[in-house]
């Protein structure tokens, strides 16, 4: 690519090249105090996608490298709660499941999207603070962060699902068509984690109780939730106000997906998205106008 | 198509002091903040950049200078778009590659090799760009067979290596190092500079953030020279370093982490020759009195102070210790004068300059580190070239021709 001489010790031929070489680049960056509100920024995190495919890649191997039973925590971990969901609340509490639904099986429906979405609140939540480094001292779009944070645990939501597959055949429960908007369901997760994690991530930065308060607020989030029982369970006038939460609408969603015996919600699922839209938008400004104060507060 | 890189037109940053030094870490804290009266709030204000306007040629470098704290940093940062200027704006025209530190964004539990590609990204490139460039990337930073070891296992130079490597390899049109040159082994900055050189051929702009002056003398042609955040100098890089050291004189050394508030500060400092002139100029084999005037802040015990003489590199040279050469002070309290009268100074001829420190109760930790003055050690022949090293001490010589007759008398005393 060159035609110059490239004469590393000579200063003289670098006073007088004259520049002919094109840039990489003619892209021209602008830097300015502020932005309009309600630019996203979100073209931008399309160019640093290759950055988010990147440190998706990183996290999943570490997050198996360092573990001694690397990825058989991915199934370790959810068949460990639905074993003990099944001891407290159906041998003991005696809850009924709808339909004839073998209550493992039905704990574990909710148990794969509720880990998944906790996880990825918990990750996407505390993204900005764990990499401080990288936010301190390299730009790119911060938004790569907390997507990354909903994506990783995507992995062992996969690996859960082939746990289902195996616990449900072994119930000879057997999955149909329905499965096709399991994707969807979990798109729409992955989306109310970030929507959350758009309020809290900016907060945690500036104040890190958002880290020691986040278990709390997930535990108490998951009894709101049908994980451990069934939604039939609540009154029918009241089934409106349950379904404020988005997880209801997942959940009952999945349960649908993978068993027969239950009725889709479409209304618990369309109040849901009602909430999460504006709440994401939101979240998106919210986390635009404090983004570009992370490396001076953090 | 312009010819301009940067273009800065009144780049201001300001920060909250508060939120600079004990941030709101805690809900408590800002509850309590929300109390506190608000005027003390604009107290703690302060500009950490002021009205910066500069242009920036293709192909030019920069270096950028001036004493801790006087916006390097910042104006580093939002050039590199990390923060966001308060006021002002800035336009940079093609691929911008940022080196404020090497390797954040090394994960220490992965490889060289996974590490390379994710330091690509991090740093814009996609990932068949960074495959394209890995060859040349590896061999660059002679990490070799290291390249599927877990970084954690890598020396410090190791990681600076193949993190400097891989910003190398961007191509960028515009390269912002912050201080990255200061690690990693002489002939490793040798081969960056080189590396520099060559970016700069090719159009590049590099922008040097340094304390280290011969680096900035060798890359770069023009200096901006910042002071409290405002530019006072932007020319020719000999005469902006001549106002650099002028300011820099018993500033706080850059190397210091001791106390805030050290217990003596040296308020003067003068240098005189064999002749009793005060000068900044000797010649090899002279000796020089160094004289510096001490105010202490509270009574210090059994002090040792320590004159070192460092090559305009960085390069540490020698030191003198009151407590070595036997000087004891049982206490200091006030102000006073200290002198060392140094041997013939057996240095190569270059730039110094000189380091003061001052330690309590004779070797405990530096108490106080200041920056001194520079001067030029003058010899015609032993010049600053590799081969001399740092200092030149004639020895004795002699020519044996009879080889056989000398080891035979070996033997016979052996």
């Amino acid at each position: 690519m060159s035609t110059q001489p490239i004469n590393a010790d000579s200063d003289q031929v670098v006073a007088t090249a004259t520049v002919t070489h094109k840039r990489t680049s003619e892209r021209v960056t602008s830097i300015r105090p502020s932005r309009g509100l309600l630019d996203l920024g979100l073209n931008q995190v399309w160019d640093y996608r290759h950055l988010l495919l990147t440190l998706a890649r990183r996290d999943v191997s570490v997050m198996y490298r360092q573990a001694a039973l690397g990825a058989a925590w991915a199934v370790i971990q959810p068949i460990f709660a639905v074993i003990i969901f099944t001891i407290v609340f159906s041998i003991i509490a005696k809850l009924p499941t709808p339909g004839n639904v073998p209550y493992p099986v039905f704990a574990f429906a909710a148990v794969l999207p509720w880990n998944y979405f906790a996880e990825g609140v918990r990750r996407a939540s505390i993204s900005l603070v764990n990499e401080e480094e990288l936010v301190k001292k390299v730009y790119f779009p911060r938004l790569v962060l907390p997507l990354n944070g909903v994506l990783t645990p995507l992995v062992d939501f996969l690996i859960g699902l082939c746990v289902l597959m195996v616990i449900m055949a072994l119930y000879g429960v057997w999955p149909s068509w329905r499965l096709i908007v399991v994707p969807f369901l979990v798109a729409y997760a992955g989306l109310t984690a970030l929507m959350v994690s758009m309020w809290l991530g900016p907060i945690n930065v500036r104040y890190r109780d958002v880290k020691h308060t986040l278990p709390f607020l997930l535990q108490i989030w998951m009894y709101g939730s049908p994980v451990v029982y069934s939604s039939t369970m609540v009154p029918e006038e009241w089934r409106w106000a349950f379904a404020l939460n988005p997880m209801v609408g997942v959940i009952d969603g999945f349960r649908w997906a993978v068993f027969e015996d239950t009725a889709l919600s479409l209304n618990s699922l369309g109040i849901g998205m009602l909430i999460v839209a504006p709440l994401l938008f939101g979240g998106l400004v919210f986390f635009r106008k404090l983004e570009r104060t992370f490396p001076d507060v953090i | 198509m312009t010819d301009l890189a940067i273009k800065a037109e009144g780049l201001s940053k300001k920060y909250k002091l508060g939120a600079l030094g004990s941030q709101h870490d805690s809900l408590r804290d800002a509850l309590r903040s929300v109390f506190a009266r608000r005027d003390t709030k604009k107290a703690g204000e302060f500009w950490a950049l002021k009205n910066a306007s500069f242009e920036v040629r293709r192909g030019e470098n920069v270096g950028i200078i001036g004493l801790n704290g006087a916006g390097k940093s910042t104006l580093l940062k939002i050039l590199s778009q990390i923060v966001t200027p308060t006021l002002g704006t800035a336009q940079i025209t093609g691929r911008l590659g940022a080196l404020l530190e090497v390797g954040t964004g090394f994960h220490r539990e992965l490889t060289g090799r996974e590490n390379v590609f994710l330091y690509g990204s991090i740093l814009g490139m996609n990932r068949e760009e960074v495959a394209e460039k890995f060859d040349a990337i590896v061999e660059f930073s002679e990490i070799g067979k290291f390249i599927d070891t877990p970084v954690k296992r890598y020396s410090s130079g190791m990681y600076v290596r193949l993190a400097f490597s891989v910003a190398a390899h961007l191509d960028p049109d515009i390269l912002l190092l912050d201080e990255v040159l200061a690690v990693g082994d002489f002939s490793f900055q040798k081969k960056c500079m080189d590396f520099a050189k060559r970016l700069q051929q090719r159009g590049s702009t590099i922008i040097v953030v340094s304390h280290n002056m011969a680096s900035i003398k060798t890359m770069c042609s023009r200096v901006i020279y910042l002071r409290k955040g405002e530019i006072v100098f932007d020319g020719p890089t000999e005469e902006g370093m001549g106002l650099y050291e002028a300011d820099g004189r018993l500033s706080e050394g850059s190397w210091f982490k001791g106390e805030e508030e050290p217990p003596l500060v040296f308020t003067d400092m003068k240098v005189f020759n064999e002749r009793g002139q005060e000068t900044a100029v000797f010649d090899h084999g002279e000796r020089m009195t160094v004289r510096m005037r001490y105010k202490t802040r509270r009574p210090v015990d059994y002090p040792s102070f320590g004159v070192s003489i460092n090559k305009i590199d960085d390069v540490h040279c020698t030191c003198f210790t009151s407590a070595d050469d036997k000087l004891v002070i049982d206490r200091l309290d006030g102000e006073g004068v200290i002198e060392l009268v140094t041997p013939p100074i057996k240095l190569i001829a270059e730039h110094y300059f000189f380091s003061l420190t001052m330690r309590e109760r004779g070797h405990g930790d530096l108490a106080v580190g200041q920056m001194g003055s520079t001067f030029h050690v003058r010899h015609p022949i032993f010049l600053s070239y590799p081969a001399y090293g740092i200092f030149r001490e004639p020895g004795e010589w002699r020519h044996l021709a009879d080889t056989a007759r000398i080891l035979e008398s070996t033997d016979a005393v052996g």
